[in-house]
């Protein structure tokens, strides 16, 4: 019988980014560049959370132009500042999901709730196309909200909202 | 192209006057605008218009609320490539320059359809403005002019079409749904009329035993009563015959309205019932012409109870709740006219509680209803654990997480004790709160009425009649209260059962269409591009010429859009942009039927219907005799097997087929094929379910069948596909290579590299 290989670890198959040697800059086109050590630069770079919702600073994914994985950053507070700064920008555009700041109010027409809205991006009015499946809890009291287009809205906790947006916004969230 | 938009109404829209004024300074007199956009997001990240513009000379960037800023621009001269970025959330246009690059504006996912055509019209109005450039260079990247119309808003009006329906429910006309559903009964009117006239008899009848009540003791009883001691009453024969007269006609009352309510209830069970018939009927009907996107969009559960529920709870109302209303009205009608004759003033005292039972009413009601809603929702959530767990049990076990699903679900069961204790106390509330109301009008004419009656200005009798109509009364009122949520209910249900008559399929015949003709198998793809969601295309600007019999073998990654394609051939879904022709008929001007009825479909995972596996093989060709059935089965390699059945042909098969195994589903699949003699054969990872050894029989099975017609095979296991006459491999919805198996062999491409990788496998496998 054989014993399980005692060299074997799980904690191998992950493989991040070394924080020390990894370097990642924007270019001139707006690009996302890394270079590992004195290696080739490689790029132009996308990026993907892998825990957007609940953990959005840790493993975050480089992709290259084949949407293959060349590398993953396990936390973005490990990097020096101007790479984290790099990618959160870029992560920035990616992501681009506003935080609803106060509601203003929510009618339903014609089973279409509408949404009129302040966000740190300004206001907005957007349709649901369904409020049971288009709000999601997040945990610790958050929801996020996708509109009929697909664009995504984030109240980071329901109960801290002034008390007239959380009594719009209580029976559909 | 065939659009009935006009493509370049939406590429240049008409420019704020801030914007043109700034534009007459920026710009020289002889360049001409040729397109201008606004984006919605500004360059700061905040919500807000940005506009693109595009000249025959540049492109600019134009904030309108910091116009004096120098614009973003650069000339189309310096213009190397545009591109349309996708990132998940908003989209960017991207332009790129020998010395740099340059984000022109972004855009939300509103816009993203809007700004899929503008990378195609950048290039040409780059092109124009460097005429040496190389024609087959690529400039514009991402992006694809889709064309048709978005699925999710309403054509006519624009808005937001909801998740779950399949028609713009503000021009479905709400309000009118009811008389909609009316219209349904209006074949029955007679019955109609009939069982409101008995009601009507029925209502007046059974307000009569209380004026009896009052004659009773007015002409009977109390002319012969001296004082309240018990002793036998002075009564002549006169009176001992009205006492009987009474009696009779109190008896007959009783038998008539009951007889009269039995009729009525019956006559009105036979109208409800034939209405959800044929709207039962119709439902069913019409899912059945509906496009797969229909289905796609909607969970099974919520499909099969428009049939079930929703046509149940109209019948309900087309035969209760209607008439019950009509009846209310008229009790109340009939009671005051005689209350209000026998006595105004003490009438008066009995409306006098009407308005706060009405307010009780109406506020509970609709704490009620929000309590019953949450605790409708609780419900639910338990219904989803468990159409999670229960067929998930063999997981759960294998983990052995069964406390923790006990866990979750008990920590739902108290939240749905909380909601119905929550309930519980509303309702008990309600009832004591409600008598006590109306308790409050009895006080009243007790005391008013009692005093008139020792007053002597009342009989006793007319006293009687009154409390007795009062009772009677505040029944009816309280019903019309809940009147609101009675249509609401219905109205919900009307609703749902009307959104799935008045969805319209996706796919469906023109009005012209011709009947596709024998087919000889000659199929063409120009320029097909399609998409699911309108805004990501997955087959792009597909090209290709199948000759009649020829076997085309489609390979690629996943996702590359292999059972797109297929699902197009069926005309399960319509091209976006561009047409495909079997033997030079554009299949949206044939009609579906004539069209499938030539296409024969072999999948994955077949599905047979629960049944014996000679009806399942027989499926599609009813009419078929037993020989046709055993020969299909025979050349299917299922013979054999099926024999061995207990019942042979004859055995059933279980719901979805589950008591055949994988492989010989798949061969009773290929029966059916077979046995439709189709003239246009798909096989959709027909083999990769099964092990080797089935492999090789369905293998030679579909041998037998492929022969002679076009055929289109996806494949993952590349062995399957080596009687191809050509392989197709498909990467990101386009056609990357094409050829025979040598050929790309030889072309040492995506195919040779997935080649050389099975192999590898296949080695790795056997050692």
């Amino acid at each position: 019988m054989s014993e399980i290989d005692p060299t074997y670890d799980l904690m191998d198959e992950l493989s991040v980014l070394d924080p020390g040697t990894a370097r990642l800059w924007v270019d001139g086109y707006d690009e996302l560049w890394l270079q590992i050590g004195e290696a080739e630069a490689r790029g132009p770079l996308g990026v993907q959370r892998a825990f957007p919702l609940t953990m959005a600073d840790e493993f975050v994914s480089l992709k290259d132009g084949d949407g293959d994985e060349i590398a993953v950053i396990r936390r973005l507070g490990e990097l020096d500042p101007d790479s984290r700064a790099a990618v959160e920008s870029h992560l920035s555009w990616s992501y681009f999901a506003s935080t609803i700041v106060s509601v203003y109010s929510i009618e339903v027409q014609y089973h279409i709730p509408h949404w009129d809205v302040e966000t740190d991006r300004g206001r907005r009015v957007f349709e649901l196309l369904s409020s049971r499946r288009d709000v999601r809890a997040l945990p610790g009291g958050g929801a996020l909200i996708r509109d009929a287009d697909g664009n995504l809205y984030e109240i980071p906790n329901v109960s801290r909202l002034d008390a007239a947006s959380r009594a719009i916004v209580e029976d559909y969230v | 192209m065939p659009s009935d938009i006009d493509p370049d109404s939406d590429l240049l829209q008409d420019l704020p006057t801030a914007i043109e004024q700034r534009l007459a300074d920026l710009l020289t007199a002889c360049e001409s605008i040729e397109l201008s956009m606004a984006s919605d997001i500004r360059a700061d990240g905040r919500y807000g218009d940005t506009w693109l513009v595009a000249t025959d000379r540049r492109l600019l960037s134009l904030d309108p609320t910091d116009l004096s800023a120098p614009p973003r621009q650069l000339e189309l001269t310096d213009v190397l490539a545009i591109e349309l970025r996708d990132f998940q959330a908003i989209g960017a246009l991207h332009v790129r320059t020998a010395d740099g690059g340059l984000t022109l504006v972004r855009f939300t996912r509103s816009l993203m359809r809007k700004f899929n055509r503008v990378p195609k019209r950048l290039e040409d109005l780059v092109r124009r403005a460097q005429p040496g450039r190389d024609t087959g260079e690529r400039i514009a990247s991402g992006g694809a002019d889709i064309g048709g119309s978005a699925r999710r808003r309403c054509d006519r009006c624009g808005r937001a079409i909801p998740r779950r329906f399949g028609v713009c429910p503000a021009c479905l006309e709400t309000r009118r749904l009811l008389i909609r559903l009316l219209s349904y009964a209006k074949p029955y009117w007679g019955l109609g009329v009939l069982s409101l006239s008995l009601m009507v008899l029925a209502t007046g009848i059974g307000l009569t035993p209380t004026l009896l009540m009052g004659s009773l003791l007015d002409d009977v009883l109390a002319p012969t009563s001296e004082g309240t001691a018990l002793r036998p009453l002075l009564a002549d024969a006169a009176t001992h015959s009205r006492l009987l007269i009474l009696v009779f006609a109190l008896l007959l009352i009783h038998v008539s309205s009951n007889l009269l309510g039995a009729i009525r209830r019956y006559v009105m069970a036979w109208l409800g019932q034939h209405v959800t018939l044929d709207l039962r009927n119709e439902v069913y009907r019409h899912l059945n012409t509906l496009s797969l996107s229909f289905y796609n969009d909607r969970e099974t559960g919520r499909v099969m109870s428009s049939i079930t529920q929703d046509v149940g709870r109209l019948q309900d109302f087309i035969s209760d709740g209607l008439q019950e209303i009509i009846r209310d009205v008229l009790t109340i009608i009939i009671i005051c006219t005689i209350l209000f004759a026998m006595d105004a003033s003490l009438a008066g005292l009995v409306l006098l509680p009407v308005p706060l039972l009405v307010f009780t009413t109406l506020r509970f009601g609709g704490k009620l209803h929000f309590t019953y809603r949450a605790l409708w929702r609780r419900w639910a959530s338990i219904s989803a654990l468990l159409a999670d767990t229960i067929p998930g049990v063999r997981v759960v076990k294998a983990f052995s997480q069964e406390s923790r699903e006990v866990g979750k679900f008990e920590q739902r069961s108290g939240h749905l004790l909380d909601g119905e204790l929550r309930a519980a106390r509303l309702q008990s509330l309600f009832s004591p709160i409600m008598a006590f109301v109306t308790r409050i009008g009895t006080l009243v004419i007790w005391l008013v009425g009692g005093t008139r009656v020792l007053d002597g200005d009342l009989t006793l009798g007319s006293f009687v009649v009154f409390t007795g109509f009062m009772w009677q009364f505040y029944g009816p009122v309280e019903s019309l209260c809940r009147l609101n949520h009675r249509f609401q209910r219905a109205g919900t249900s009307a609703e749902r059962v009307f959104e799935t008559l008045d969805s319209q399929p996706d796919v469906r015949d023109v009005p012209d269409a011709s009947i596709m003709p024998r087919v000889v198998g000659r199929v063409e793809f120009g320029d097909v591009t399609f998409s699911y969601d309108d805004t990501k295309p997955v087959l792009k600007h597909i090209d290709l010429v199948v000759e009649p019999g020829e076997m085309i073998g489609l390979a690629g990654h996943s996702g590359a859009g292999k059972s797109t394609l297929i699902n197009l051939i069926c005309r399960f879904y319509d091209v976006s942009n561009g047409s495909i022709r079997i033997d030079g008929h554009d299949i949206r001007d044939v009609e579906l039927k004539s069209l499938r009825d030539q296409i024969g479909v072999v999948l994955q995972d077949p599905f047979l219907f629960n049944g014996t596996v000679g009806d399942n093989i027989a499926y599609g060709k009813p009419e078929a005799n037993l020989d046709e059935i055993v020969a299909a089965a025979r050349a299917a390699h299922a013979h054999d097997f099926l024999m061995n059945l207990p019942h042979g042909y004859d055995t059933i098969v279980g719901e979805r087929g589950t008591r055949l195994s994988g492989g010989e589903r798949q061969r009773v699949s290929i029966a059916r094929a077979i046995l439709r003699d189709p003239r246009i054969l798909i096989l959709d990872e027909a083999t990769s379910s099964v092990d080797t050894e089935t492999e090789v029989k369905i293998q030679e099975a579909l041998e037998r069948l492929i022969r002679g017609r076009t055929t289109f095979a996806i494949a993952h296991r590349l062995s399957t596909l080596r009687h191809a006459n050509r392989l197709l491999i498909l990467d990101k919805g386009e056609i990357a290579e094409i050829g025979t198996h040598d050929e790309l062999i030889e072309a040492d491409g995506v195919y040779a590299r997935l080649v050389r990788m099975q192999s590898e496998l296949t080695r790795r496998k056997i050692w």
